[in-house]
């Protein structure tokens, strides 16, 4: 069977699926625990049994019982490089059983295993797994295949690229959607339809999940962009247990009963799957009756998908963004980290361009120095795992982009496709294999076209080749080709024309990159917000720009609006309720009008790193005495810092920001103290912290330092994983008066123990104070320890409180 | 075939966790209705999470593994790792097998914290650093997600809690075991010889797998 006559059958009538094979096979006695492909080639009688029912029962197309029938699954047996020799004679049972009253679909299922992104098995590795299945399954005769009960969209494309790959039999996928009506990994029915039926499927839609009312749901979803015809095999509920067994609640005459509703729906296959038999498809065939399956044509439209999110865009549509920041042009850090193969700067740009509002990112990282397939690759597969929006693919390298999309999670936009010949004949029919949409570049070997009437004819040219590929006007975008104004004042108009064109005469989306426009202008972003506002007018439907452009964003919606293309204005008024409203901190009050002493103590209360500066040196300039400032302001602020930490009004990073804006203002202050000879309090107490030994954890030991360094203490840190030894020669050397002692780990707080017995072994007469979260004062009494701080401010207490002992002591 | 996809072990490369807002500031000390947060610390806050949304790198492993002996005081897995404690006996009292999983973000954002506080940016250290210790957590919390939905199928479900070594009385030492089982090497993670894992935002668990129960 071909395709054409796939989709003839489906048009014609409702195809009826089989149902469950798994619990039929249970019920005829086969055992829990074994290889079920196995097991069934060993009692070949019982799958014809069950074949043959459904067949009687009504079924159109039975699946071959390959479920488990990858290498990876029977490798859990043993089995594995048994798996052409297993799917072959599986086939062959099903044809048997067939006996010429029905088509037998060679049923291929989930690896189990994740594919890269998210998990660790390489794209390719798993086209060539299911290449294996397909072959035996090709060799046993079967008519088209089942890829079904997909929870992972990229495994889902493995599958139907090994299939498209091994032949030209129709193939159907079918996704298993859970109640939040996406899959396990995320793909919603909208982006796993689009994605499959743009890479080639024959027919989409779902099976498993939860009962035939839920999936109604999906299939409904569905329908108005399928370009395929819709599946659907749903169970007969969700299980549960009952006396130990698995039991389905809905009964055979309720599940037949949603047959109209389906087939209204749009489904042209329907079948069971899980709790499901014969009796079930019965009734589905009975449901059917002269009911006629709907048409698949679908109106037009453009949309991109990622592997968690469809982007549509287009005539009479909002203007999609298309974030142009992932290009190393101009970018020196983005060069130099991509040549070391770092990918900060990528996450960086891609986040920050969402959280602007593009909608699309585009991705070039062509530049010399580095090999850019690889590098385009990996940061394709980065971008899946990190954010949703869909990818523009941007190369000018055939070979690039080809590897790209193989790996690309959903339906890219390829930028792009021109009438040159490379990229005729190279990148069109890759293009169409991924079934990407593309940006349609409108020159050719001869060059630019200066004029709009020349670019339309390239335009006209590119799509007539495309359309024998199956593209269809909505699946292209045309590059406006913006040229720079201040070298032609043409350019501009030029472009606005052929923009025009496209979208009121020819029908297809357009899209520019603004800021050509501009070039060699002072003021660029004028030009660039005018000219896309004018291209609006003209009905451009995508702009490749920076989204960090308040002015091109803020127009953008304005202009959607004025267009008529954002509905009741519902994205404007959004957009503009989440834009960049200044944070309004809690009880937050102007602070001018005040005194400059004042606005020291606000500064420290605040955490004003970088003003309190200034204010100290227009006091000094006002005449306050430098111990004023200390006395009257640092010195109450930090108090009143403390105060509102202990209730919990601050918490320990205002904390820390507030002890870092005092040390500051005394930094300013010190060269004034010192000349009037003013000695800081607490100078001569030293104190040396260390994390003891094993343990690797330091960010508590290390604000505990820092705050106390702040509050005048001189620390000195040893470190992490510091010997009991070190730690004692260390505070003996330093003559240290306080030493503190962190561990995290239960494991690790017995070494407190270790140091301080070292410390009276060998006469060490300092404090010793110890913190972690694993520690508290009943452990620091009982290793005798004299004291225990939660945090870094108690630390801070507790060394003033052991200070003055210790003072006591020597004195 | 190759050993990668002969193991039991599954991978996740690149986990989509997203830390909870309120939970990184919980972890600093923030109550709220109590704490009064200013618009620089609002804006430090939001700089710092979108900062660790690029610098912690999720990733984890998990195992599903029988439970083949079982008493109050302890498991015994099919893997033969006894994991002697009671209240771990306790939780999985309902249980036949066990999940053991693990979460990593990586070496890269410990490193920024370091920096951070060397450099004088002590309260952005730390709040990065509550960033990457949530961000273990979500990495964790979307591996039991994704694992509960599969279950769900089989009318199985998680145990509602997991549970870690170092915490009550399941000592930190079986991390080495629960490490080991799981290959956590191959994510690029270390175990100190007191059990701590490197890097330092690491994060090992067990669930048990329940039946879901009669309806």
């Amino acid at each position: 069977m071909n395709t054409a006559q796939f989709k003839e059958l489906v048009s014609q009538k409702i195809q009826i699926l089989d149902g469950a094979t798994g619990t039929e096979l249970q019920k005829r006695g086969m055992p829990t625990g074994v290889c079920p492909e196995q097991w069934v080639i060993e009692n070949p009688d019982t799958i014809k049994q069950i074949q043959k029912a459904y067949i009687h029962a009504g079924s159109n197309i039975i699946y071959t019982c390959t479920f488990g029938g990858n290498p990876i699954k029977l490798e859990e047996f043993g089995l594995g490089d048994r798996t052409f020799e297993i799917n072959r004679k599986l086939a062959q049972l099903s044809r048997e059983a067939a006996d010429g009253k029905c088509l037998v679909a060679g049923d291929i299922a989930s690896t189990g295993r994740f594919i890269k992104p998210l998990g660790d098995m390489p794209f390719e590795v798993c086209v060539d797994i299911y290449k294996e299945q397909v072959r035996g399954l090709l060799a046993g005769g079967v008519d088209l295949f089942v890829i079904e009960t997909m929870l992972d969209i990229q495994e889902a494309r493995a599958a139907l690229l090994a299939v498209k790959e091994c032949c030209d039999l129709p193939v159907c996928v079918s996704m298993s959607f859970d109640e939040s009506m996406r899959t396990l990994t995320g793909t919603d029915s909208v982006t796993a339809l689009i994605t499959l039926q743009s890479l080639g499927a024959d027919a989409v839609g779902c099976n498993c999940s939860t009962g035939p009312e839920h999936m109604l749901e999906i299939i409904a979803q569905m329908k108005p962009y399928a370009r395929v015809p819709l599946m659907a095999k749903p169970n007969a509920g969700l299980p549960r247990l009952s006396n130990g067994a698995t039991v389905f609640d809905m009964g055979a005459e309720e599940f037949g009963s949603f047959t109209s509703r389906f087939i209204q729906a749009g489904v042209n296959l329907l079948g069971g799957c899980c709790g499901t038999s014969p009796e079930y498809i019965r009734e589905l065939d009975k449901g059917c009756g002269n009911l006629i399956p709907q048409n698949f044509v679908c109106s037009q439209y453009s949309a991109v998908s990622s592997s968690r999110k469809t982007v549509f865009f287009g005539i009479n549509k909002p203007v999609a963004v298309v974030g142009e920041r992932i290009n190393p042009t101009g970018k020196k850090k983005l060069q130099a980290e991509l040549k070391e193969g770092s990918t900060n700067e990528i996450r960086r740009f891609a986040l920050e361009q969402l959280e602007k509002g593009a909608h699309i990112l585009d991705v070039n990282v062509g530049m010399p120095g580095i090999d850019e397939k690889e590098v385009m690759v990996n940061t394709v597969s980065l971008l899946g795992s990190i954010c949703d929006a869909p990818l523009c693919l941007d190369s000018s390298s055939p070979e690039v982009l080809e590897a790209a999309l193989r790996i690309y999670p959903g339906r890219a936009l390829i930028n792009s496709i021109s009438q040159e010949k490379v990229k005729l004949d190279r990148l069109l029919p890759v293009a169409a294999k991924y079934g990407a949409m593309f940006i349609l570049l409108p020159l050719s070997d001869e060059g630019v076209p200066e004029k709009a009437v020349q670019r339309q004819a390239i335009v006209q040219e590119v799509y007539k080749q495309a359309a024998t590929y199956g593209y269809q006007k909505s699946d292209i975008v045309v590059d406006g080709l913006v040229m720079t104004v201040s070298s032609n004042q043409e350019a501009a108009l030029e472009t606005l024309k052929l923009i025009e064109w496209c979208s009121r005469e020819f029908g297809c989306g357009t899209i520019v990159g603004l800021s050509n426009v501009s070039f060699g202008l002072p003021e660029r972003s004028w030009v660039n917000a005018a000219f896309m506002s004018m291209a609006i007018a003209k009905g451009l439907t995508m702009a490749i720009a920076n989204p960090s452009s308040d002015l091109l964003m803020c127009i953008k919606m304005a202009c959607d609006v004025i267009m008529k293309n954002d509905i009741n204005s519902r994205n404007y008024i959004s957009y503009f309720n989440n834009l960049d409203k200044p944070l309004q901190g809690e009880n937050e009050k102007r602070a001018d009008e005040k005194k400059t002493g004042e606005r020291i103590f606000d500064a420290v209360l605040n955490g004003d790193n970088e003003g309190i500066g200034r204010l100290i040196e227009k006091a000094v300039e006002e005449k306050t005495a430098p111990q004023d400032i200390v006395d009257l302001y640092l010195i109450p602020a930090i108090n009143q810092v403390g105060k509102f930490f202990d209730e919990k009004k601050y918490f320990l990073p205002q904390l820390i920001q507030s002890a870092e804006t005092m040390k500051t203002g005394f930094t300013f202050l010190e060269p004034m103290l010192k000349q009037k000879k003013e000695k800081e309090e607490k100078a001569d107490i030293v104190i040396v912290i260390a994390t003891v030994k094993g343990d690797i954890h330091d960010i508590g030991k290390n604000i505990v330092g820092l705050m106390l360094r702040n509050y005048g203490f001189k620390v000195y840190d040893l470190g992490k994983d510091v010997s009991a030894e070190r730690i004692i020669e260390e505070a003996r050397e330093l003559k240290a008066h306080i030493v503190g002692l962190s561990a995290l780990m239960t494991t690790t707080m017995v070494e407190m123990k270790e140091v301080i017995k070292l410390a009276k072994e060998q006469s060490l007469s300092c404090k010793f104070m110890i913190g972690g979260a694993v520690v508290d004062d009943d452990y620091a009494t009982a290793i005798g320890a004299d004291g225990y701080s939660r945090d870094a401010y108690e630390a801070v207490k507790l060394a003033k409180k052991l200070s003055i002992q210790e003072d006591a002591q020597h004195n | 075939m190759d050993e990668t996809i002969k193991s039991k072990v599954k991978y996740f490369e690149n986990i989509p966790a997203v830390p909870n807002r309120d939970w990184i500031l919980s972890r600093l000390g923030y109550r709220k209705g109590v704490t009064e947060l200013k618009t620089r610390d609002l804006q430090l806050i939001d700089e710092c999470i979108q900062q660790g949304g690029y610098l912690c790198k999720p990733a984890g492993a998990y195992m599903n593994i029988s439970i083949i002996d079982k008493d109050m005081t302890g498991i015994v897995l099919d893997n033969n790792i006894s994991l002697m404690s009671q209240s771990l006996s306790k939780l999985l009292k309902d249980s036949h097998s066990v999940i053991l999983m693990a979460s990593t973000v990586g070496h890269e954002v410990s490193k920024k914290v370091f920096t951070e506080i060397e450099n004088g940016n002590a309260s952005a250290g730390l709040i990065l650093d509550s960033v990457a210790s949530q961000t273990a957590d979500a990495a964790l919390d979307w591996m039991v997600q994704m694992l509960d939905k599969m279950l769900i199928r089989e009318g199985k479900k998680l145990t509602k809690h997991r549970y870690s070594p170092g915490f009550g009385d399941l000592p930190l030492c079986y991390q080495k075991d629960i490490f080991e089982a799981l290959q956590l090497f191959r994510l690029n993670m270390a175990l100190t010889e007191k059990f701590m894992l490197i890097p330092e935002k690491s994060v090992i668990a067990i669930a048990g797998v329940e039946d879901k129960g009669e309806l």
